[in-house]
């Protein structure tokens, strides 16, 4: 509205009682302008995510190219792009919990399918090379046997924030989760952490083999525990708050990733026995 | 067994219908195993201190006990003397102490839902330590047995203590109450706590009908370990009664030498010296092996630390006697000492242990389930330096009121002689202190 009406004033004044008329309106027409435009260029006259058509200006520029799955990469200028990093954890399970770091980005789920607002949208997961699926925050899993994960950051309208005519994204290579590694991890934006070290611990009756003592561990190490005790019990791990069921005469294993500082100990709960300590500095 | 995965806590409902046996009190996390940098660092300071202020502290004595200080307002000493302000600190902690029964009769036996066990062993036992510090002896004050003393009808005369009595039945209750905390079998259960609960009011009801309030000042152990902490506290009384605000030496220099002041300070440095033995993996390893069972071997070993701080303590007051005839009670005259100690090492131990499982146990009585304890403060460089800190600090500030007494006590030819064995003596708790941060 403000844009159609602040043309206005190159139109010439009109005369008489009419002129002063249209002067006092002018200059109400200008507060009005002039106190909308404080809101930032005004380019539609839609609320967000209500536009018709893809919007353009601060919004960026379409471009031709396209991302693999067909949608228009975005284009906007590389000081206030958003940007993405992906960092990949081993799950105690099995698989990958991923972590985007996004920034100048917000996930807006609640508007999505609405017009491009800078900084705003959702990503989109590619393992492999194939789509996998949306995200609408920072955390997601992938399932074992992925090689690579790419995570692409959309605009709500689809089209993918790109700079310099490349998607904003970010790859990781995805090593295999455990300490037997056939392939080489390739180059990858973020280092994938160790396989960690193993701790073997049996319990026969009252008495734990090795005696307890403290296993010297650096903070985001992971340790894997694998006891095996003479009777059903439960392993549990301080601090951490794990625990796993010990079904009796069975190697049991419990893979922890150590983001804690502190000593913690590692115990069973039925015969109240501790295993040993975790020190992790 | 906080918060487990609710994957795991499916399975573990499904097939294992046993409540979870808690062999351990409150706290997941322990504090780290001090770096040898900042033990070598400690212990330095400690004897350079010594040494230093050995040869360059004053030489005529200084403090001057509860005659020393500067009156606070009389708006303040009115505010603090007021019936009001009494009677609601009383209901305050009869309220509280009403709330912890309930949570332990009715509530679940579990440390991870129930906020009872955090309130007896971390916001009373540890949170003394600073409210004590800050505000002085406040659990005279809050103390529930007192209020449901004065509320029961008085049944006859009380008939006055014993003077050589003194403080020992608060060090007997104090040696009971580190046994539930540190080698009793469950010391977080309710069970537990409850029956503690149930023979500390039993017999400090039964004791006060017979000699009166004045038997809570002697004999209830926390009032009597919240008076001592209270002693190092900017604010006290003078000897007129009115409210000061004075260096905590004086404060200290003002300890009443009651008979059983020794073994009250001796169960607090032992007490806290074997909860740093209970981490070390051999002393675990001893306790599981051992034939006599753990709680039993726990229970040795509270009392052998108790013992050992007790006979070095012994071997140095027969040293000053030796150089000193005329000195009638040695034991006590340098008691008031190592409190600045005990307080070093309670500060060391137990810091962590209240900056998350207080304000965990505030959450879960205000009816948060599954609270989360908030993560440490401190980095693990800077949680040693306030370890080593506080062991150093309280070395010092008990050094400096035992030169002080040395000076008072002795003929000044001798003062600097007089106080070796005492010199001696700290050197060897403070090395033994951080020995155990570090094991």
């Amino acid at each position: 509205m403000s844009a159609r009406v602040s043309a206005r004033p190159t139109a010439p004044p009109a005369r008489g009682t009419a002129g002063r008329r249209s002067g006092v309106l002018l200059g109400a027409v200008l507060a009005v302008t002039l106190a909308a435009g404080c809101g930032g260029r005004a380019t539609t006259h839609h609320k967000p995510g209500t536009g018709h058509q893809v919007a353009t200006g601060g919004n960026g520029t379409v471009l031709p190219a396209t991302d693999e799955a067909g949608h228009r990469l975005r284009e906007v200028e590389a000081p206030g792009a958003p940007a993405v990093r992906v960092e990949a954890r081993p799950d105690s399970e099995g698989g990958w919990n991923i972590h985007l770091t996004v920034e100048r980005f917000r996930f807006t789920p609640e508007s999505v399918g609405g017009a491009a607002i800078p900084g705003r949208g959702y990503a989109r997961v590619v393992t492999d090379g194939k789509e996998a699926t949306r995200l609408y925050g920072p955390w997601h899993h992938v399932p074992p046997g992925v090689r690579t994960v790419t995570v692409r950051l959309h605009a709500d309208d689809h089209t993918v924030w790109a700079v310099a005519g490349r998607p904003v994204e970010a790859t990781t290579a995805l090593g295999p989760p455990g300490p037997p590694s056939p392939t080489a991890p390739s180059a990858t934006s973020t280092p994938v952490p160790a396989p960690g070290r193993t701790v073997e611990i049996t319990v026969n009756g009252d008495s734990v083999q090795p005696p307890p003592s403290r296993v010297e561990v650096r903070k985001g190490e992971r340790v894997t525990l694998r006891v095996t005790s003479d009777r059903p019990d439960t392993l549990h791990v301080h601090g951490y708050d794990r625990e796993v069921a010990l079904p009796a005469d069975r190697p049991v294993s419990l893979t922890l990733t150590a983001d804690r500082t502190g000593l913690f100990e590692v115990e069973t709960h039925e015969s109240g026995l501790v295993l040993t300590q975790l020190v992790v500095r | 067994m906080r918060a487990p995965t609710p994957l795991a806590a499916g399975v573990e409902a499904a097939d294992d219908a046993v409540p979870p046996l808690l062999a351990h009190g409150v706290g997941a996390t322990h504090d780290l195993p001090l770096p040898p940098f900042y033990a070598y660092a400690g212990a330095f300071a400690a004897l350079f201190v010594s040494f230093l202020g050995l040869a360059l502290l004053w030489s005529s004595s200084r403090f001057r006990g509860d005659r020393a200080g500067r009156p606070l307002p009389a708006t303040v000493q009115r505010l603090a003397d007021a019936r009001t302000t009494r009677t609601a600190l009383r209901l305050l902690g009869l309220a509280a102490a009403l709330t912890v029964v309930l949570h332990l009769l009715l509530g679940p036996d579990d440390p991870e839902r129930n906020p009872a066990p955090g309130a007896v062993h971390v916001l009373l036992w540890v949170g003394l330590v600073p409210a004590s510090l800050l505000l002085g002896p406040v659990w005279r004050l809050l103390n529930p047995l007192r209020t449901l003393h004065a509320l029961l009808p008085a049944a006859r005369a009380p008939r006055p203590l014993p003077a050589g009595v003194g403080i020992r039945p608060a060090a007997a209750g104090l040696l009971l109450y580190a046994w539930l905390e540190l080698a009793a079998p469950d010391p977080a259960s309710t069970a537990a706590l409850l029956s503690f609960l149930a023979a500390h009011t039993a017999v400090h009801l039964l004791g006060a009908a017979r000699h009166g309030p004045a038997w809570f000042a002697h004999a209830d152990p926390f009032e009597v370990y919240s008076s001592l902490l209270a002693r190092l506290s900017p604010v006290g009384r003078g000897a007129d009664g009115r409210l000061v605000l004075r260096s905590p030496f004086h404060g200290l220099d003002s300890t009443p030498q009651t008979p059983g002041l020794v073994a009250t300070l001796c169960v607090l440095l032992g007490s806290t010296a074997y909860d740093g033995v209970s981490d070390n993996p051999r002393w675990i390893t001893t306790l599981q092996t051992s034939p006599l069972g753990p709680a039993p071997t726990a229970t040795l070993g509270l009392l052998a630390a108790v013992a050992l701080v007790a006979s070095l303590y012994g071997l140095c007051a027969g040293a000053l006697r030796l150089m000193d005839r005329e000195l009638t009670h040695p034991l006590t005259s340098f008691a008031h000492s190592l409190l600045p100690i005990a307080l070093g090492y309670l500060t060391a131990h137990y810091f962590t242990l209240f900056v998350t499982e207080g304000p965990r146990t505030v959450m879960m009585a205000l009816g948060t389930d599954n609270a989360p304890a908030p993560a440490p403060p401190l980095a693990p460089g800077g949680l040693a330096t306030l370890q080593i800190g506080a062991v150093v600090t309280g070395h010092v500030l008990g050094v400096v009121a035992a030169h002080d007494r040395s000076v008072r006590l002795f003929p000044p030819e001798r003062a600097v002689a007089g106080q070796l064995p005492l010199f001696a003596l700290m050197v060897a708790y403070t090395l033994g202190g951080i020995g155990l941060l570090v094991a």
